[in-house]
């Protein structure tokens, strides 16, 4: 059906890319293909937003408005990664054998991912968030430097351990289904049969879920491969895994939680509350120490993600609508940030704090847009993240959770200002040595230019269906 | 539930607790060759549990993930990682750790301790065919992050998630016998890729750094260079 | 049962063992060398050895005290006590059964090691000093073991007394492959090895000093007090082998009554089920190499865990 067409398209780049004698057309027929699927994925989030759930097979693969949401998010940080590439791996110089199986893993990597949105059975999307992982460990380690493996195996070894202790929970969750007699194992079946099951089970099943995905996701203290892989990797790497990986795999936490809300004594929110202002928190502190403009945006994941979490905690309409529109708003956001700075690696040749000055004397476009990504990702008006913040925060307020508020504005200024301080001084002053500088390629350029579109826009006009969509899952995810 | 037979729930009680001392064993055997044997014999014994959970009452779907489980564990992964990683590193004498062995037995046993007790609260919340399945997964599965944890190298790294993943679906086989089939039968299937991506990943990591050693790795850290 | 009859049966138990330690001691060496495909010293040699050795004269070194001639009586005394406490024939209970559990049975073995220990380092000779250090590691080392072997037994039988445990694994036959049971097992055997010095812990049939661990401790002993400690030696392994066949292993083939038939094929039985014991061990220890010193710790602290996850499958047993 449809659904597959979206998920599965990218497939044909893969198999295109496996022939030896693609050469040079790898790169544009699998962007044509991750476009298209894109398209698809448009068009599947109108229907759903105009006729509610898009059905393949009831119970396993169906999308309603949140997985919508999710899947145009996927499929729009992957179109612009995709074309990025071209021009970001064709600067890198690889032997074409290696390009070509990037683009060949690149295109699996995206086809996982729009698994992971499609997918309502816990078993699916356990299989779909291991082979995320598994289809990315080696797009990390592209470079093939020493740096780059190390930063491959660590991010590797943690998330297949999350994925393992994950498994084990979903296990017990359909054991607490069974149990309470229960046959439908989805996200619905499972928030229907929610107030039967056993609660130690529950309990169990929660525990086991959140430290697993949480490994992926990287809530505080499972995210010690976020910075590592995402310094290492190539840009557009990096720009997926921080968009929409991370952010594929809090989607399925917040599915099921319905299922740990109805659980008495649980107090899933408060847990969900403490991990998120933990990642929060801690992340916001170890921006102001870093020391590399990729790392600084790798904590700056793990901060949203944070952030997220408190929002999703809240439980109200609110604040659940704070969190889905910062699920889209981070993954655009995210991605301009890594397209930026993988351009300041081209154009100034290192990515580390000091050793870039002035960047916009001698390269005013990529100086400007690092401008804006920074102000955008730390949460500044008018830019889009500003906004859903704002809407979590006022969830926070009129609840009564007026701690999370607190913690919320805190460490965001801290952020903010650890951000705005270290790229101010990448992007403004005088340049630190004159040598050459690399020219941009036209495709990174485009792409930058596209990208940040929607970062401003949505932040002023959010257009009527992706409102549709938005509120549709907002609800859902309120009234089980 | 415990209906079945009693050789039946002895003979499974058994490879359970053989099952646990392929998990302490992981954490002791000091070759990489070695590694992969306490591996294989940990998957039979699996696959062992799941045929004779599956005798009765009579269950085809626990037979089908007895027979993946055999064919994919003890047969394909090996055959993967002896032929993709070099085979100078399956020669060392003896592979770095970061415990030495007795220090390691005794916090693999506090956590088995801790796994115990774990299951065994689960197992009396609710009903299950199998509880020494449940108790002895939730032990494994720490011994196995153990493992994972003490290991320098990359195989045993790798051998030590895939014996947690035993873990789980040792726990699995009880807990959840009628799990869909088609979900088993992916999850087979990713086990192998999982052996294979590792393996290629090891395989650049011993072309780059001239050994598998990926604990000694240790370069990207939060100071300015 | 008349007392009369209790005394012979407890006199035919300790002249089983007494005489029969040599003749097994002798059968694990020829076995030894036939594996290895040479031809192996004649089975009834350890007689031949003890006849020897009871006609030479006994000297010790001047600086000898009591201990050193007091320590073969201890070595052969504490076998020949503890066969009173074990079922060698008879699966009824004796009298003396009930003087000592299995614990009371490896501590009185431990002082006939203790008395030997003592007197190793009272020889004066260096060897000794060396194998009487050893010894007491890996018996520090095995204490544990023995102890939580015997808390796994006593979980599920609710005893230690040998004759009440004996029992316990034999019927219903599925009881025989419970996880506690086979676990003990495994856990004895390991601790077996290690107590009567074979390989892998300590080769038995070695002739370099520097590597001895119990082999050194008698260097310094002559004539009629090293045939003692040999005999004793002998001794103890044949009382080891028989608490583990007769009361863990296979319990079956005893005495269930003092007839004069049954006794026959208890006799019989028991020897049978002992020399099979020995043909395994004597294949594994011909194919295991001697483990370095400092990694008998790894193995006794192996043999730990697995009496320690046979203890806590005896508590979780449903």
């Amino acid at each position: 059906m449809i659904l597959f067409a979206a998920v599965l398209l990218p497939v044909f780049g893969a198999i295109w890319c496996a022939f030896p004698r693609s050469g040079r057309a790898a790169p544009f027929v699998t962007a044509l293909c991750v476009a298209l699927s894109f398209l698809v994925a448009l068009w599947v989030g109108a229907r759903v937003a105009g006729s509610g759930m898009l059905v393949a097979f009831d119970g396993w693969v169906q999308v309603d408005a949140f997985a919508a949401v999710l899947m145009l998010s996927i499929a729009a940080v992957a179109c612009s990664a995709t074309i990025y590439s071209v021009g970001y791996i064709a600067h890198l110089r690889q032997p074409p054998r290696r390009v070509r199986t990037y683009y060949a893993n690149l295109a699996l990597f995206i086809v996982s991912l729009m698994a992971v949105s499609v997918c309502v059975e816990p078993g699916l999307v356990w299989i779909a968030v291991e082979l995320t992982t598994l289809l990315s460990v080696l797009l990390v380690s592209f470079t093939d430097t020493r740096d780059a493996l190390e930063a491959a195996w660590k991010y590797m070894i943690i998330t297949l351990l999350g994925a393992t202790v994950a498994v084990l929970g979903v296990l017990v969750l359909f054991w607490a289904q069974h149990v309470a007699g229960g046959t439908a194992f989805s996200y619905a079946g499972l928030a229907a049969d929610a107030h039967r099951m056993n609660p130690t089970l529950v309990a169990a099943a929660f525990a086991l879920l959140l430290v697993g995905f949480g490994a992926k996701i990287g809530l505080f203290p499972m995210h010690a491969w976020l910075p590592d892989a995402h310094s290492q990797a190539p840009a557009p790497v990096c720009a997926m895994l921080s968009g929409v990986e991370t952010s594929a795999v809090l989607y399925v936490l917040l599915r099921l939680s319905p299922v740990f809300r109805a659980a008495p004594g649980l107090h899933a929110d408060i847990w969900f509350a403490l991990f998120g202002a933990a990642s929060l928190a801690a992340a916001a502190l170890l921006i102001v120490q870093t020391h590399d403009l990729k790392r600084l945006f790798a904590f700056s994941t793990v901060e949203h993600m944070g952030i997220i979490f408190l929002g999703a905690s809240i439980g109200t309409a609110t604040g659940n609508l704070g969190a889905i529109w910062q699920i889209l708003t981070h993954a655009l956001t995210k991605s301009f940030c890594f397209f930026v700075a993988g351009a300041v690696g081209v154009v100034a040749g290192t990515t580390e704090i000091a050793n870039v000055r002035g960047l916009q004397r001698y390269a005013p476009f990529v100086g400007t847009m690092l401008l804006f990504g920074a102000l955008a990702i730390a949460g500044a008006p008018p830019f889009a993240i500003f906004l859903s913040e704002l809407t979590i925060a006022l969830a926070a307020v009129s609840s009564g959770h007026v701690w999370i508020a607190a913690v919320l504005f805190i460490f965001v200024a801290i952020a903010f200002a650890g951000t705005i301080a270290k790229v101010a001084g990448m992007a403004l002053g005088t340049e630190r040595a004159p040598g050459n500088h690399h020219p941009l390629p036209a495709s990174l350029v485009a792409v930058i230019a596209v990208a940040a579109v929607p970062v401003l826009v949505l932040g002023l006009w959010v257009p009527v269906g992706l409102g549709t969509l938005l509120t549709q899952a907002a609800a859902q995810m309120t009234s089980p | 539930m415990t209906n079945a037979h009693p050789l039946i729930t002895e003979v499974n009680a058994l490879l359970c607790g053989f099952f646990v001392l392929s998990a302490f064993a992981m954490v002791v055997v000091r070759q990489i060759g070695a590694c992969i044997g306490v591996f294989i014999a940990q998957s039979l014994l699996l696959a062992a549990s799941a045929f004779v959970l599956g005798a009765q009452p009579l269950s085809w779907h626990l037979f089908a993930v007895g027979c993946v489980t055999l064919l994919s564990k003890p047969i394909v992964i090996p055959w993967l990682l002896r032929r993709l990683v070099p085979r100078e590193i399956y020669t060392a004498r003896e592979i770095s750790q970061s415990l030495d062995v007795p220090t390691a037995l005794l916090v693999a046993l506090a956590l088995a301790l801790v796994g115990f007790a774990l299951g065994a609260r689960l197992v009396h919340a609710a009903p299950v065919s199998a509880p020494e399945n449940v108790i002895v997964g939730f032990a494994s599965l720490l011994i196995g992050a153990l493992v994972l944890a003490v290991r320098r190298e990359a195989v045993p790294q790798m051998l030590g998630i895939l014996a947690m993943e035993n873990a789980a679906f040792l726990a699995g086989i009880a807990i959840a016998p009628d799990f869909p089939l088609i979900a088993e039968l992916a999850i087979a299937f990713d086990v192998p890729l999982l052996a294979f991506i590792v393996a290629l990943l090891t395989r650049a990591v011993y072309r780059r750094v001239g050994s598998t050693a990926v604990g000694e790795l240790s370069a990207l850290r939060e100071h300015a260079r | 049962m008349t007392l009369w009859q209790s005394l012979a049966l407890n006199v035919l138990q300790l002249a089983f063992v007494v005489c029969l330690a040599p003749l097994f001691s002798g059968i694990a060496a020829r076995w030894r060398e036939r594996v290895q495909f040479k031809r192996g010293p004649s089975i009834w040699q350890p007689y031949r050895d003890l006849r020897k050795l009871f006609s030479k004269e006994d000297r010790s070194s001047e600086s000898a005290t009591w201990v050193a001639r007091f320590a073969p009586y201890a070595v052969c005394l504490s076998p020949i006590l503890v066969t009173l406490l074990i079922p060698v024939l008879t699966d009824f209970p004796l009298f003396g059964a009930f003087a000592g559990d299995m614990l009371a049975a490896g501590f009185i073995l431990g002082i006939g090691g203790f008395f030997l220990t003592l007197a190793a380092v009272d020889t004066g000779i260096p060897y000794g000093a060396m194998g009487a250090s050893r010894t007491r590691m890996v018996g520090f080392l095995a204490e544990p073991v023995l102890i939580v072997i015997l808390f796994a037994v006593s979980f599920v039988a609710n005893s230690t007394i040998p004759y009440i445990v004996q029992q316990q694994w034999v019927s219903p036959p599925a009881h025989f492959f419970s996880p506690a049971h086979v676990l003990v097992l495994v856990a004895f055997s390991m601790l077996i090895i290690a107590e009567t010095g074979r390989l892998p812990v300590d080769n038995p049939a070695g002739h370099f000093e520097l590597a001895m661990i119990d082999e050194s401790k008698v260097l310094d002993f002559s004539g009629p007090s090293y045939a003692l400690l040999k005999w004793g030696g002998a001794m103890k392994t044949t009382v080891l082998c028989i608490i583990f066949v007769n009361v863990l292993l296979a319990p079956w083939g005893l005495a269930s009554s003092p007839a004069p038939t049954q006794l026959g094929i208890a006799i019989a039985a028991v020897f049978v089920k002992v020399v099979a014991l020995l043909a395994a061990l004597v294949v594994v220890e011909t194919s295991l190499a001697k483990l370095r010193l400092f990694r008998i710790a790894e193995y006794l602290g192996a043999a730990f865990v697995v009496a320690v996850t046979a203890m806590i499958a005896a508590v979780l047993a449903p």
